[in-house]
């Protein structure tokens, strides 16, 4: 009995810190910095591979 | 290609004035533009392959507007590189964006070019993170190829208070996480610990669960409640008790009294500390997100005066910083470009958008002995422009000292919840000491003493403004409405007297039809709308715009003429057709014997004439908002006076007044006027808000108990804004008053509640009646009380 609920408790700890970790991370690297951005981009991603520059530019 | 096609320019999508067409062969189709900006924009966009920028909806709505032809100084620039390993970095704050397209746009175009690493524009910021190679591309080319597309490309440079503010906001969202993470941990526990008290527990695994609560529970006091015990400790040392005081003081009975609890074999209320400490950091968080889609704008607004400038040294020019010309320096502005600094016009003649100084849409026509102002834009020709003032004594450099000293005089809000934590902490704090003192003897003196805080455990008080707070202002977001935080909410309740801009604010800020006076028998209204529109379509003067709208709105389709001369401050003609649009004074020139004009200072009027004879007149004006009649009705329904403050003539100011039936006008006004007028007002003990949209209102809009401000504002007006409509709805405004009393209400009715537990359980508790647990019981009944009685502001009926 206790050694279940110890076990059951190291389990949820292990997977808890697991997601927090991740999210630290994800802050860290600016995930949270442009939440705005996120609804716009996901309508460009469908667009085909960008063509190479031509070297007609001006 | 279709005539509507032809019309208007393939890129900009705005209508070709005839003598601008610029066309581009292409295989077997032939392209219209209207300048050769847009030519060479378009050119640039398919050379890259980006042809499906064209097809996104959204350009529709907001064309592109300017090419800047401006230069680009590389020693300026590279001070704003910083280099490492990788690649070069730079920051640019991208003036000229509109919707989600032009971001897609850059960078996508950006991306394309070789040497360039990365391109990222941030949405909210307009901000462009460019990564690039240094050795392959130079970062004035960068510049410059984002200057043809058509976007003024700035430096942005980092300083120590927007990089702190940044941190501090990434430190919250981890402490919050790290707080949901532990809370959520802890609450299994807990249940099987409450569980345990019902229904029977094994004394060592009630211990062990106790011990990992305790575990779990310190660092959400000490790592995420961090910022309220730093604060509280700040208030102490001040012995000015506020908010922070009173969450601290709650977490940490509630901590420490479990502690205790844990080592004597009572019954622990980690959840509780945990929980208090969670919610509030939600509340933090969703306050300083509020604030930051508010600030959003401040990066553009201040360097709306260019930071460098073309001078002109010996008939070269040279780029410079704008803030080291001397007056009696030659400058020279290029069309589009914004004057960096005041002066006086030399040479050439231009008209000139001084929207940004008096709000007035209609530019104005200035020529050599004319003055300038920084910040108002050059549209149409080259100027030479002598130097009068230094950059920092400008106008706009002045409207932000006088913004800055209006924010010092005015005496900053105390809250509520600061008010009273400064009596209930103390009052508290004595009655703990004194219950002590009164059991002296008794060996449970300090266990009573202790019992007297927790029941105290001013949880519910702490809670009662932040959750009604939070509640409120995520549902003004959801309408539209931000609330720059819990300050803004609780003024925006007890305001008296409402005081209104009046051009872009109460009205739309663009000139419309209300009147077409035709003279002759011959010609009936339609006929002068259709040659009026014939003539001004292709021009992008307010006034001509007004005429092309009401001829689209009234489905008058004409052909546009070809060989229109424009006349910058005057008017048009047309040389083969013989017709003449403009002020009475060109037809006059031009040799028309004109009719009795309107007398009417209100509104413009346009004069047309064909053949040598008059047809008559177009009368626009900037009429009031469609819902403002409305809007107003509510507000003096709901009890409020109101005041217009107007730059604009007297007439205009009075007509609108008494349309809208406005208490009480004044104008003209000077910004200085506006923001003495408010001070007065505000000494003679009013609560004011002002509304204002224009960079004049700024320093009235910072004096204000409130300052509001409506979506299509300058950025410095909504950088003041402590109300923010960020839909051009004026019916916004009744509801946001209304919103932040019934929040007011609410607040009140959390901290009766909380109130009388504390006056019921405190006694009882001194008097050594109450069991700890049933203490902690009745606690957590009233924040939930509190919690739930927030959660009522989400109901709140749309505008």
């Amino acid at each position: 009995m206790m050694t279940t609920i110890l076990l059951l408790i190291f389990l949820s700890f292990c997977i808890g810190t697991g997601v927090w970790v991740f999210f630290i991370y994800a802050v860290k690297k600016g995930q949270f910095d442009d939440i705005e951005a996120a609804k716009y981009r996901m309508l460009d991603d469908d667009d085909e591979e960008p063509p190479t520059p031509s070297t007609n530019q001006h | 290609m279709s005539e509507a096609e032809r019309q208007s320019c393939v890129h900009c999508g705005l209508p070709i004035a005839p003598a601008d067409l610029v066309l581009e062969q292409d295989a077997d189709q032939e392209f219209s533009f209207c300048c050769h900006g847009c030519r060479g924009a378009w050119l640039i966009i398919r050379g890259a392959g980006l042809e499906n920028f064209y097809t996104r909806k959204e350009l529709k709505h907001e064309p592109l507007k300017e090419i800047h032809s401006s230069q680009f100084d590389r020693t300026y620039l590279q001070n704003f590189v910083t280099e490492s390993s990788t690649g070069a970095e730079i920051s640019l704050i991208i003036d000229g964006i509109r919707c989600a397209s032009c971001i897609w746009l850059i960078e996508r175009y950006m991306q394309q070019i070789p040497g360039v690493l990365a391109a990222r524009v941030n949405f909210a910021t307009h901000r462009l993170l460019l990564r690039f190679d240094p050795h392959l591309v130079e970062i004035t080319q960068l510049c410059w190829k984002l200057s043809q597309l058509g976007y003024l490309p700035r430096p942005y440079s980092q300083d120590e208070l927007r990089t702190s503010m940044e941190s501090e906001r990434r430190s919250l969202l981890i402490r919050f996480g790290t707080a949901v993470f532990l809370s959520m941990q802890l609450m299994g526990f807990s249940i099987a610990l409450y569980a345990g008290y019902f229904e029977g527990i094994d004394p060592q695994t009630r211990l062990l669960l106790q011990i990992l609560a305790a575990l779990v529970t310190t660092p959400v006091i000490f790592y995420a409640g961090y910022p309220f015990l730093r604060g509280a400790w700040f208030s102490l040392r001040n012995l000015a008790p506020n908010m922070d005081l009173l969450i601290a003081m709650g977490s940490l009975t509630a901590y420490s009294y479990s502690l205790f609890a844990l080592a004597t074999g009572r019954e622990v209320y980690f959840d509780t500390a945990a929980m208090i400490v969670t919610l509030i950091l939600a509340g933090r968080l969703f306050e300083s997100s509020a604030r930051h889609r508010a600030t959003a704008g401040l990066d553009r607004l201040l360097q709306l005066a260019p930071a460098t400038a073309s001078r002109l040294v010996d008939g070269q020019t040279d780029q410079m910083d704008s803030r080291l010309l001397e007056p009696g320096d030659l400058i020279l502005i290029s069309p589009g470009d914004r004057f960096p600094v005041d002066g006086l016009i030399l040479n050439g003649c231009s008209e000139v958008d001084e929207a940004a100084v008096n709000g007035e849409a209609i530019p104005v026509f200035r020529q050599a002995g004319d003055r300038v102002k920084a910040g108002t834009q050059n549209l149409n020709g080259t100027l030479t422009l002598e130097v009068e003032a230094k950059a920092a004594d400008s106008f706009i450099a002045r409207i932000g000292r006088m913004v800055e000293q209006a924010q010092t005089r005015k005496a900053p809000i105390q809250n509520l919840a600061d008010r009273i934590s400064g009596i209930f902490i103390p009052t508290v704090l004595s009655i703990a000491v004194l219950t002590f003192i009164y059991w002296g003897a008794d060996q449970n003196a300090l266990l009573h003493a202790i019992t007297v805080l927790v029941v105290a455990c001013p949880c519910a008080l702490g809670l009662a403004t932040p959750t009604a707070v939070m509640v409120a202002t995520g549902r003004a977001a959801e309408e539209g409405v931000l609330f720059r935080g819990g300050d803004t909410l609780e003024a925006a309740s007890q305001l008296n007297l409402l005081a209104f801009d009046k051009t872009g604010t109460l009205t739309e800020g663009r000139p419309q039809v209300i009147a077409i006076n035709a003279v002759n028998a011959v010609n009936d209204q339609l006929e002068l709308l259709c040659c009026a529109a014939q003539l001004e379509s292709g021009s992008r003067h307010p006034l001509a715009q007004g005429i092309s709208v009401e001829a689209k709105r009234r489905q008058i389709f004409c052909s546009q003429l070809a060989n229109i001369q424009q006349i910058p401050g005057k008017g048009l003609i047309a040389r083969e057709e013989k017709l003449l649009g403009g002020s009475a004074e060109f037809l006059r020139e031009q040799g028309i014997l004109l009719s009795e004009t309107l007398d009417d200072s209100t509104a413009s009027e346009v004069h047309f004439a064909q053949d040598g004879r008059y047809l008559g007149s177009i009368c626009l004006q900037d009429i009031a908002r469609q819902e403002a009649a409305k809007t107003f009705s509510l507000l003096r329904s709901q009890g409020y006076s109101t005041l217009l403050l107007s730059g604009d003539q007297p007439g205009s100011a009075k007509k609108i007044s008494e349309s809208l039936k406005i208490d009480r006008w004044l104008a003209p006004l000077t910004p200085e006027q506006k923001t003495l007028e408010i001070e007065r007002l505000t000494e003679l003990g009013n609560k004011i808000l002002m509304t204002g949209d224009g960079i004049n209102d700024a320093p009235a809009l910072a004096a204000a108990t409130v300052s509001c401000s409506i979506a299509g504002s300058s950025d410095i007006a909504m950088e003041q804004a402590g109300l923010l409509l960020t839909r051009p709805n004026l019916l916004l405004l009744p509801w946001a008053l209304k919103t932040s009393q019934k929040t007011m209400t609410i607040i009140h009715q959390n901290l009766f509640w909380a109130f009388s537990y504390n006056l019921i359980a405190i006694p009882l508790a001194a008097s050594g009646k109450l069991l700890p647990v049933y203490g902690a019981a009745a606690m957590a009944l009233s924040s939930i009380g509190v919690l739930l009685n927030s959660l009522r502001l989400k109901r709140i009926s749309p505008p």
